[in-house]
């Protein structure tokens, strides 16, 4: 016991020593790593890369890494990823983000990848000066007020997939006055933010919206589609896991139902949602279904062999964004966070893999948002809209 | 009465159930042997999962299968359950067994070091997506085709394997704990492990029997729960477990015909919940419906109460 | 079972550990190192206490980095969860696995009287307390019908009541009564409540983001916190707690009050997790319900804090919190953890190989085994060596010539981890110089997966890393660092 007491006495007395020494001397360390154009600068990256949302987060990080290993091999400006698992949860994004706001030679973020998580960063980036631009955040509010100039995203936001996704269902697929739709949301902010948009456009023309939601950890379905009746039209999914909805849709038909599916952007993934008859919205065609994307497509199964996300190309297109800024910023030799941030926005993309140009508005927005409508035939996405 | 519904609700509320079940009776098992809440039960589920899914893409993946189904199912079953079987001994072997006259607390502790080493090792392996298992695209598509129960009521053939095989797994399971010489060992050794030792039963032994068993019953639910929800990522265990411990512990914790009903029960309650009072609530319906059971009944429905003796 | 009393897993039946460790304490180590223990074991704990409490204080002066700052505010807030719990569970025995539902309950409690959500923005001074309050009433209201639960039940009826918290509040946003009374948005649902006003006594406001004041607010309560539980450690309530906890029914017999300490130690602890919420909230300036239900890890690392320090020790609360909380960021950077994993396995096979001369063999074996196979493998299979070492850096351009590092290394080193995995296992049960050679490729095969997978992914790593060290850390020492082994007396 008294041996034990010593020897735990010295071990404490060593870490309080080691916190204090490494609360000293960890900012020293980074202050000094300051980006420079020859030496390499670091473009951060939050994601929820552990964690039940890992699935999502993991994806994000492989193709922003893939991005700037391709980077590196070819040019002589060097751009290291910094990883920070944020696990989806808002205070450990603020967490994480203040290692990256401390850490110099950090010139931009990509991400957090929830818009609960890019609310509890906010602050702290535009405290540091620092651009941070999500792949996956789609909650309207986010650009425009007070971090205009900050906070970026390459994704259109719900205000444009909601009411695109409700004005179609009423146009093509019978959906009108007096009749029925289920909306279903996974209990997370992303799903019920859009459903809530959906609910409201619907609801506004005289529509009867079944609204139900299902817990992201629980796959029965079964129970839930007992209660599509015979008057409801479509079932409307803004799930994040496209597995989930295409389970979803296989029991609809199992149990004879005949509303159709029609899924999120979220559910979009033509190798995991391939119910027939189904309809799904997204914002650019499927990149690995692109023909101009096969080689790239290719060489990022090479280095992160497996399956592949919806919510992963948006970040390798940022990743391109902050390469091209960031060169520039080189080019006019002023590299500092300042100014990654003015030349984000002038940044312009004449074709990215999500097969289009891309350019930020001065919101922060993507220009020319719109959301297509897919109809999934004989397991091949068909644009119809 | 929408018997349609009614008989809808049903049908899901047994088929999860039983998969809540199989998981539950390693807990309960485990449980009332070593009086240890081993929260890393349900990644050894998780694993049994990948390890089926790892068959299918052996013989061929999902819609260009090399064998015939029932031949897949039994290998899948098989492998499913002999993995996870070793893994649980290897958690036992390593994790467990120097800690059995510890604290309560201390392998409640190592458990969930195990299940995060399990679920974030998996995770670096695996990779984090989700997997399907796609037994729609079987080329007898068992999750498709069903038969026809009264009010145009539906019941695949995955969830009548679910059952049927949930039931198989059961009976085997209560014959081997009440006719053999082990699960004679392992009664006795439940009821009271210093005095079984002392007469005589290698309580080691017994202690890996049941790691043993109730890990396989967790890996052949991972494959149940595969047939018929397709997924499997990394942290499916975590959830599952966690009813499966609710279901033990409902049916009352270390009784096995308890730990069946408790899987049942939970299953009915989620499904009746979503069909008849509110999707968006059923968990904290179930929850709540559980508090008041767990109040009025300590030691849960077919548990035996707890006398102290002095 | 074995009834060898050497072995751990025998019990040590009517050996208590004043006799336990005899032999040690006859062995008082001699020269300066024993004095210097003697010393120590001398010194009052409140002294080490307030040392702490010390180096806590000077920490924000070191340093203007906003990243340790806000870490230390995290730490010092498992701390205060970790005080609240040890009161309940480390004192009073009672498994209280709702015990981050309190927290939440608090948290959500000030950001609804404190934000624009219901336009409210009340006073801290208020706030505080009455959120403590309410959290304490919460607290006694659970235990109130748990009180008759015992052990396991108690702990499960908790976890529900945590889980039904935690969905409750996540799905809060169309609360109605049964269908009744509308559909009223309580919670903010999954957006949760967001910016609450900053703590705001008569006037005076901390500023945003100034997580430097949040800390020493932080630091204040706990520092006066855990002087009066050690008040209450030598209480006639704190002795009665500790009876209950060894044996409620000797207790019973005795004419204590079990159900009243029940409700006491719940309620009490309840209310330190909720004093912590509300520092929680305002310094977060957001609350969400996925933060406290059971997926979240909030309650593990809470209790894994309090295990690994010592249930039932005040100084072990520290030494829990700052262990499990540093060394989780620290292993966020992998240039931090790449030198922490060699360092750990050099100190390990210091410390645990005997004599130095086998030390030496192994050290040297693992060395020239290295700079084989790199040579064997540079000239059968170039593209073996050709990969890039994670870290860069003294220690990684050194490791490149000795670790096999090849170009696509993805599939080879999930392969390498089960096998390493494996290896790790089947060491332990091998026994003298067999094992000592073993350790030899095991050794290579660590560092060759390190540097091939797990230096490549930090995020996964990290919790892969904390996992092995909660179980190594029971096995080694199930009473934690700083708690006192309690043996079972026939």
């Amino acid at each position: 016991m008294v041996r034990r007491f010593g020897l735990i006495a010295a071990a404490a007395a060593a870490l309080l020593l080691a916190v204090v020494s490494a609360a000293s001397a960890r900012p020293s360390a980074q202050a000094a790593a300051t980006a420079s154009c020859s030496k390499g600068v670091s473009i951060g990256m939050q994601a929820p890369i552990t964690g039940p949302a890992g699935s999502i987060g993991s994806d994000q990080l492989h193709w922003a890494e893939f991005y700037f290993t391709q980077w590196n091999k070819t040019h002589k400006l060097k751009i290291h990823l910094v990883q920070e698992d944020t696990q989806l949860d808002p205070s450990k994004a603020s967490t994480t983000a203040q290692a990256l706001a401390s850490n110099g030679s950090v010139m931009g973020v990509i991400g957090p990848a929830g818009s609960d998580e890019v609310q509890a960063v906010a602050p702290i980036f535009k405290k540091a000066g620092l651009a941070f631009a999500s792949g996956s955040a789609t909650r309207v509010s986010l650009t425009g007020g007070a971090w205009k100039g900050y906070f970026f995203r390459d994704v259109p936001n719900d205000g444009v997939q909601g009411p695109t996704d409700a004005n179609y269902m009423m146009s093509a697929l019978g959906v009108k006055s007096g009749s029925k739709v289920m909306v279903v949301d996974d209990q997370e902010s992303y799903s019920t933010g859009l459903a809530d948009i959906v609910q409201q456009t619907l609801a506004s023309k005289g529509v009867t919206v079944d609204r139900e939601s299902v817990s992201q950890k629980s796959t029965d379905f079964s129970s839930l589609i007992a209660k599509v009746d015979a008057s409801t039209k479509v079932v409307f999914l803004p799930f994040q896991v496209a597995s989930e909805a295409q389970l979803f849709a296989q029991q609809l038909q199992a149990q004879g139902k005949t509303a159709v599916a029609f899924g999120s952007d979220g559910t979009f993934d033509s190798s995991k949602f391939t119910v027939n008859g189904s309809y799904i919205s997204f914002f650019a065609p499927d990149v690995t279904t692109i023909p101009a994307d096969a080689a790239v497509v290719k060489a990022f199964h090479k280095q992160f062999p497996g399956a592949t996300s919806p919510f992963g190309a948006p970040n390798y297109v940022l990743a391109q964004m902050y390469a091209t800024a960031i060169t520039k910023a080189c080019k006019d030799n002023k590299i500092s966070r300042a100014e990654v941030r003015k030349d984000v926005l002038k940044v312009s993309l004449k074709s990215t893999i999500l097969g289009g140009p891309m350019k930020l508005t001065a919101n922060g927005d993507v220009a020319g948002a719109k959301f297509h409508i897919f109809k999934i035939e004989n397991g091949k996405y068909v644009t119809i809209a | 009465m929408n018997w349609n519904l009614f008989l809808t609700e049903l049908v899901a509320g047994v088929s999860h159930g039983a998969v809540y079940a199989l998981i539950a009776l390693g807990y309960s098992m485990v449980y009332g042997i070593l009086k240890l809440l081993n929260f890393a039960h349900g990644d050894v589920y998780m694993v049994g999962s990948f390890i089926g899914f790892g068959i299918i893409t052996v013989f061929g993946g999902a819609t260009n299968l090399s064998i015939p189904v029932w031949a897949l199912l039994i290998v899948m079953l098989l492998c499913a359950m002999l993995g996870g079987g070793l893994l649980g001994v290897m958690i036992e072997r390593f994790a467990y067994r120097r800690l059995r006259n510890a604290p309560r607390i201390a392998p409640l502790i190592t458990a969930l070091g195990v299940s995060f080493f399990l679920e974030n090792a998996a995770q670096l392996v695996l990779g984090a997506q989700y997997q399907s298992y796609d037994s729609f695209g079987w080329k007898s598509p068992i999750a498709l085709r069903h038969f026809t129960l009264p009010a145009s009521t539906v019941i695949s053939y995955a969830e009548v394997i679910i059952i049927a095989g949930t039931i198989v797994l059961v009976v085997a399971l209560t014959l081997f704990v009440q006719r053999t010489q082990l699960g004679k060992a392992m009664r006795a050794t439940s009821f009271d492990r210093e005095a079984a030792a002392m007469m005589g039963i290698d309580v080691d032994n017994v202690i890996v029997a049941t790691f043993f068993i109730g890990s396989a019953l967790a890996g052949a639910a991972g494959v149940f729960n595969g047939i018929e929800y397709q997924q499997v990522w990394p942290y499916m265990g975590f959830t599952a477990g966690l009813y499966a411990f609710i279901a033990a512990v409902v049916g009352g914790i270390g009784n096995l015909p308890g730990a069946v009903l408790g899987g049942l029960t939970i299953g009915l309650a989620q499904a009746f919940s979503i069909g008849y009072i509110s999707s968006t609530f059923s968990d904290a319906v179930v929850f709540a419906i559980l508090i008041a059971v767990m109040i009025v009944r300590p030691s849960g429905l077919l548990g035996k109460a707890a006398v102290s003796k002095v | 079972m074995s009834t060898d009393p050497t072995d751990p897993s025998a019990p040590r039946v009517g050996v208590d550990e004043w006799v336990a460790s005899h032999e040690q304490r006859r062995a008082y180590r001699a020269g300066v190192a024993g004095m210097v223990e003697r010393r120590l074991e001398r010194v009052p704990s409140p002294a080490f206490y307030l040392a702490f409490g010390i180096a806590a204080a000077v920490v924000p002066a070191l340093t203007s980095n906003g990243y340790v700052i806000d870490v230390g505010l995290n730490t010092l807030l498992y701390m205060l969860l970790a005080l609240g719990l040890n009161i309940t569970v480390g004192y009073a025995g009672l498994l209280d696995l709702g015990y981050v539902a309190f927290y939440g309950f608090a948290a959500y409690g000030y950001a609804m009287l404190a934000s624009p959500k219901f336009g409210l923005h009340w006073d801290t001074l208020a706030v505080i307390p009455l959120a403590v309050l309410a959290t304490v009433i919460l607290g006694f209201l659970v235990a109130l019908p748990s009180r008759r639960l015992v052990g396991d039940y108690l702990a499960i009826v908790t976890l529900f009541f945590g889980e039904l918290f935690a969905t409750v509040y996540q799905n809060g946003e169309h609360m109605s009564f049964f269908g009744h009374f509308g559909a009223h948005d309580v919670t903010g649902g999954p957006n949760g409540i967001p910016n609450i006003d900053q703590f705001n006594v008569f006037g005076a406001r901390i500023g945003a983001l100034n997580y430097t004041a949040y800390y020493y607010v932080a630091l204040i309560f706990f520092m006066v916190l855990l002087f009066a539980m050690y008040l209450v450690d030598r209480s006639r309530t704190g002795r009665a707690w500790k009876s209950l906890r060894e044996d409620p029914l000797a207790a019973e017999l005795m004419g204590m009050p079990v159900n009243r300490l029940k409700l006491i130690a719940f309620a009490s602890g309840a209310g330190i997790a909720g004093l912590a919420g509300t520092i929680f909230a305002a310094a977060n300036t957001a609350v969400f319900a996925s933060e406290f239900d059971f997926t979240s890890g909030l309650l593990i690392i809470v209790y894994a804090m309090l295990i690994l320090g010592g249930a039932g020790s005040l100084g072990g609360v520290i030494l829990g919190a700052l262990v499990v909380n540093v060394s989780l960021e620290v292993l966020r950077t992998p240039g931090h953890a790449t030198w922490i994993f060699y360092v750990l396995i050099a100190a390990t096979l210091v410390a645990k190989l005997r004599p130095w001369h086998a030390l030496a063999i192994v050290l040297a074996g693992t060395a020239a085994f290295g700079f084989i196979v790199h040579a064997i493998v540079s000239s059968a299979w170039p593209r073996g060596v050709h990969g890039q070492a994670p870290v860069g850096g003294i220690l990684g351009s050194g490791l490149s010539h000795w670790v096999i590092l090849p170009s696509s290394p993805m599939t080879i080193g999930n392969v390498a981890f089960i096998f390493l995995v494996l290896a790790v296992l089947a060491l332990t049960l091998l026994k003298g110089w067999w094992q000592k050679l073993a350790m030899i490729p095991t050794l290579y095969l660590a560092a060759f997966v390190w540097e091939n997978r797990l230096a490549v992914e930090p995020s996964i790593t990290r919790l892969i890393l904390v996992g092995v060290i909660l179980i190594v850390l029971m096995n080694a020492r199930p009473q934690g660092l700083l708690g006192t082994s309690r043996v079972e007396i026939v």
